[in-house]
């Protein structure tokens, strides 16, 4: 009867659905990794990197790439289910700090001892990034800095010869560029981030690091006279016309765009953007630099914001010695660094990566980092991912609409500190 | 051939035959649905009384406390103002001009494959793309939307539509409907090629005006369409999340936020499992209204036309 | 010219003409935006980005598209799309043939209230379920395979199709069935020999609907497959985002190679859509 032969073939159909299945047993020579590499620079690059470490050891990697944002959520959901890859890349800081608390990261004390990785990775970069709870967790795979990034034609035009050091000298440059028809200041904040390094700097600058710490933490309010005196300033250059007008329409790329075609003088961001702006065949240099964040108050040390990203082990993971090999290789191999950070516009936490490495402007950028007194990860990493939520949408809201800076910052005090419960 | 228990004369063999079917058809499809969509239901709803953060093994119940905090969350009740306002221009605006589509069409007039094919193109795209190119629709600086307004007006005209909370949640409904028109007109169009000539004809040698012809006559006959398009946009409308994901995320600062986008916020990005779950619990909860509204419509259509 | 034919009611419509620039103008802009992913897939991701998008390109770039051809992963992710969306789509259509099949003409009680469960089902964000079904499929190792991913769209299909195949079901007049009941038909042959035929519209509908809606999804094979050999077109155009910065150029053409499938799928089962759809549901 033809009815129960169509039946018996769905019935096959489900039951070839659950059993036949089996998923094969890892080989402990396979290294699972999961990484927010993406786009056509990062997967290209990252697989290049791979396959050094491939070349140089018995280990297979199993590469599972995803786009940054989808990242989080990919991580979570494995994590919620006990599946975390062997290895997986991460922002060093608040984010890290988090899953460590959650008891989803394998410490790795014991191969930073023996690899003498002490002497390998840069301190400041070590101090900052890796050690979490008293344990260390994390290998800096690179790390950005974040600085204000100026078209030198515009500059130049303008007859400016001289980068501004301290804050008048600053307000200044935006005074003299704006009497020449300039924007001064281009920022894309549609996606949020970008507009939080001025925050970061404007409060770093004034507060110091110290206080910042604090704020970041928990220990202090978004009421305080600190955090108003820093948006104060923020506002003032926004009310003189400094900044592009809505910027909350632009993405960081489109900022970059407004700088490179010149319709606007200088953007604050990190320096992935040499990477960007040497693929559109900017000449770093010649048609683009950039200077330190200028000082604002005398005697407030200096710091230099930006993220690390670092790579770290599972605490499920059944391949921790595999996953312990590539973190030291990928950190240690200078060849691997090397080829890294200048495919990502990135510096290398590595002490033995070659200078001559860098190009003009990334040169500058580590020399910036290495002479500062301090390294700050940006807002978003260096505050709870609840209290980022809040502190990120605070600063585009104050994008939008300045004046309204009082009621923004009372909201956010309050917001900030409900987040800071949970 | 007979059905194996089938007896005419007997009501109670009928009955045992009609239960012996409604097992054997509805099992395989309740089955799966049990076990793929209602049991993580209910541990999602389990997670709403706790308060886990997706990471930790150990997380505490903490009873209603992630429900109480609803009522003092500003940003759920501006996302369930927005929520409502998505579901009901994501229904009306759709719907509306894929009717007018499909009536425009169904005129017989010149190229109709050819146009009726354009207006269903945009449902064969992705969500990710459609979104990017609405964005630079709606760019500022040299957007298509922007530049054709300073081209008819002659000034300079730079709005920020997907950057301001006033227009984002709008711009982003408008991309909507325009993906999911083609949708409604393709369901229209078919309801009125079932409409019996026969009647349109006898109303127009009643001399009958187009508009009254169209109002009174063709009108309704589409109630079913219209039950049908309905649901389909009900469903849509929740999976416009990736469409909004990618043009606003939600903002400028959680302006554009929807119910569904907040919960996705909480869960994934704050990293806020038992709460983002007690929101979905929330958003259930209307879903099950608005099911319930909808069927008892179509139960009074049902009795109407049925 | 304006008037309407009243004898055969084939121009009953006023002003063919007017009808005719009307939807010359709608379809110019309802195709704005899909000629602006045209033209984004032949231009280099540095026109974009420097706000050339919307101009008439002056040579025509074909680099993208041979950089997505040249790919050989997108071979592979097509191939994956394809196990995932057909049978996905056929599964999901005949439990929902199924369920509404009794739904529409075996109701029992309680068979409104289960049926209200079952179309409530489509009332959730997908994201409601992420983390239960990961453990779920976690735990008995179908992560990473393209299993998970067609079992969800399987059981997500269910509501809808089961809702629109009981609207449709539930036109059929009773006495069809009766008359086959008395010819000693059972349900399973009613079923299949005499609704699902008369109901050719309904399936290619939903056919339609739900290879376009799994095979434009991409959040299921994101969070269940993990290999490149395993993902899918919708990832590979994810993934085309870096952590900075978008290749759009490629993005615009791979996301036009990508949507070439549901089209073709629109185009073959469009017949079917008008003339059945004239039998049955929608008969009003």
């Amino acid at each position: 009867m033809k009815y129960i032969n169509r039946r018996t073939l769905l019935g096959t159909l489900f039951a070839l659905a659950f059993i036949g299945l089996t998923t094969p047993a890892l080989a402990q020579s396979e290294v699972t990794i999961s990484h927010y590499f993406t786009g056509e620079l990062g997967l290209k690059a990252f697989g290049e990197q791979m396959e050094k470490f491939e070349a140089a050891t018995s280990y297979k990697m199993k590469n599972s790439p995803v786009g940054h944002e989808d990242f989080k959520t990919d991580i979570l959901v494995r994590a919620s289910g006990n599946s975390l890859p062997d290895v997986f890349s991460y922002w060093a800081g608040a984010r890290v700090q988090f899953i460590a608390d959650s008891e989803s990261l394998k410490p790795i004390d014991q191969m930073w001892n023996q690899a003498g990785l002490d002497k390998i990775v840069a301190k400041t970069v070590a101090d900052s990034a890796t050690m979490y709870n008293g344990k260390r967790f994390l290998v800096p795979f690179n790390y950005h800095y974040s600085g204000m990034f100026y078209n030198t034609k515009v500059m130049a035009d303008a007859g400016i010869t001289e980068m501004p050091t301290d804050w008048n000298g600053f307000l200044a440059l935006c005074k003299e560029l704006k009497s020449n028809g300039i924007t001064p200041i281009a920022l894309g904040s549609k996606n949020r981030w970008p507009a939080q390094f001025w925050f970061d700097y404007l409060l770093l600058r004034s507060a110091g690091p110290d206080y910042r710490a604090q704020l970041m933490a928990g220990k202090a309010s978004y009421d305080d006279p600190q955090v108003k005196q820093a948006m104060g300033m923020w506002k003032a250059l926004v009310d003189a016309g400094y900044f592009i007008e809505s910027a909350n329409a632009n993405t960081w790329t489109d900022a970059s765009d407004q700088v490179a075609r010149g319709d606007a003088a200088m953007t604050l961001m990190g320096t992935w953007i040499t990477g960007y702006w040497n693929g559109l065949g900017l000449v770093p240099g010649a048609d683009y630099d950039f200077f330190p964040f200028p000082s604002i108050m005398a005697g407030v040390p200096s710091a230099s914001v930006g993220p690390v990203d670092g790579l770290v082990i599972g605490a499920n993971t059944t391949n921790p010695k595999g996953a312990e090999e590539f973190l030291k290789f990928m950190v240690s191999d200078t060849g691997v660094q090397a080829a890294w950070s200048k495919a990502q516009g990135a510096l290398s936490a590595n002490v033995n990566v070659d200078a001559s490495n860098y190009n003009s402007v990334m040169l500058k950028a580590f020399e910036t980092v290495k002479n500062s007194d301090a390294f700050a990860f940006n807002y978003d990493l260096a505050t709870p991912p609840p209290v980022a939520e809040v502190g990120l949408s605070m600063f585009a809201r104050f994008m939008d609409d300045p004046s309204r800076v009082d009621e923004i910052m009372k909201q956010t005090a309050q917001d900030v500190a409900g987040a800071f419960k949970e | 051939m007979r059905g194996p228990s089938w007896s005419p004369r007997n009501k109670a063999g009928m009955e045992r035959d009609r239960r012996f079917w409604r097992i054997v058809l509805l099992t395989p499809p309740l089955l799966v649905f049990a076990v793929l969509i209602v049991w993580p239901l209910l541990s999602s709803f389990y997670y709403s009384f706790t308060n886990w953060n997706g990471f930790s093994s150990n997380y505490q119940f903490v009873g209603l406390s992630n429900f109480q905090k609803i009522w003092t969350d500003r940003l759920f009740f501006q996302a369930t103002i927005n929520t409502i306002i998505w579901m009901v221009s994501a229904l009306l605006l759709p719907t509306l001009l894929g009717l007018v589509l499909a009536l425009l069409l169904d005129s017989k007039v010149r190229g109709r494959k050819f146009f009726k094919t354009i207006f269903y193109l945009p449902i064969c795209l992705s969500a990710i793309v459609v979104g990017q190119i609405w964005i630079w629709i709606y760019q500022p600086n040299w957007g298509l939307l922007n530049t054709l307004i300073e081209e008819i007006t002659g000034d300079r005209f730079r709005y920020a539509w997907l950057a301001k909370p006033d227009s984002a949640l709008f711009s982003v409904i408008i991309a909507w409907s325009w993906q999911q028109t083609g949708l409604s007109m393709v369901i229209y169009l078919a309801g009125l090629t079932a409409i019996p000539s026969e009647i349109l004809e006898s109303s127009a040698s009643e001399g009958a005006t187009t508009w009254k012809r169209i109002w009174y006559i063709i009108i309704p006959l589409l109630v079913s369409s219209t039950t049908v398009v309905i649901a389909l946009s009900l469903i849509n409308s929740l999976k416009g999340f990736d469409i909004l994901y990618v043009m606003t995320g939600g903002g400028p600062f959680n302006s554009s936020d929807t119910l569904a986008m907040h919960m996705y916020n909480e869960s994934f990005k704050k990293y806020l499992i038992g709460y983002g779950s007690s929101i979905s619990v929330v958003l259930f909860l209307i879903a099950l209204i608005i099911i319930g509204i909808y069927f008892r419509q179509l139960r009074k259509v049902d009795q109407i036309y049925g | 010219m304006f008037g309407y034919k009243k004898t055969d009611g084939s121009d009953i419509y006023p002003w063919p003409v007017v009808i005719f620039i009307i939807l010359s103008i709608l379809s110019i802009l309802f195709l704005a935006p899909t000629v602006g992913i045209l033209l984004s897939s032949i231009k280099t991701t540095k026109d974009i980005a420097l706000g050339e998008l919307w101009t008439i390109p002056s040579e025509l770039y074909f680099g993208n598209y041979v950089e997505v051809l040249d790919n050989p992963a997108v071979g592979q992710y097509f191939i994956n799309t394809l196990l995932v969306t057909v049978p996905a789509t056929f599964a999901s259509i005949v439990l929902g043939s199924l369920a509404g099949y009794v739904f529409a003409k075996l109701p029992f009680r309680g068979s409104e209230i289960l049926f209200l469960i079952l179309v409530s089902g489509m009332f959730f964000p997908p994201q409601v379920i992420l983390i239960p079904l990961f453990r779920l499929f976690n735990s008995i190792g179908l992560i990473d395979t393209l299993w998970p991913i067609f079992l969800v769209h399987t059981a997500l299909g269910i509501p809808i199709c089961s809702l629109l195949m009981r609207n449709f079901f539930s036109t059929i007049p009773a006495e069809v069935r009766e008359a086959a009941i008395l010819d000693g038909a059972n349900e399973w042959q009613i079923l299949t020999r005499i609704a699902l035929p008369l109901s050719l519209s309904a399936l290619a509908v939903l056919a339609t609907l739900q290879f376009t809606w799994i095979w434009n999804d991409f959040l299921w094979p994101l969070i269940f497959t993990q290999s490149d050999e395993k993902r899918t077109i919708m990832i590979g155009i994810v993934n085309l985002r870096g952590q900075y910065t978008v290749a759009w150029g490629v993005q615009g053409a791979l996301s036009l190679v990508a949507s070439l499938p549901t089209i073709i799928i629109f185009l073959f089962f469009q017949r079917y859509f008008i003339k059945g759809m004239t039998m049955g549901a929608v008969k009003g």
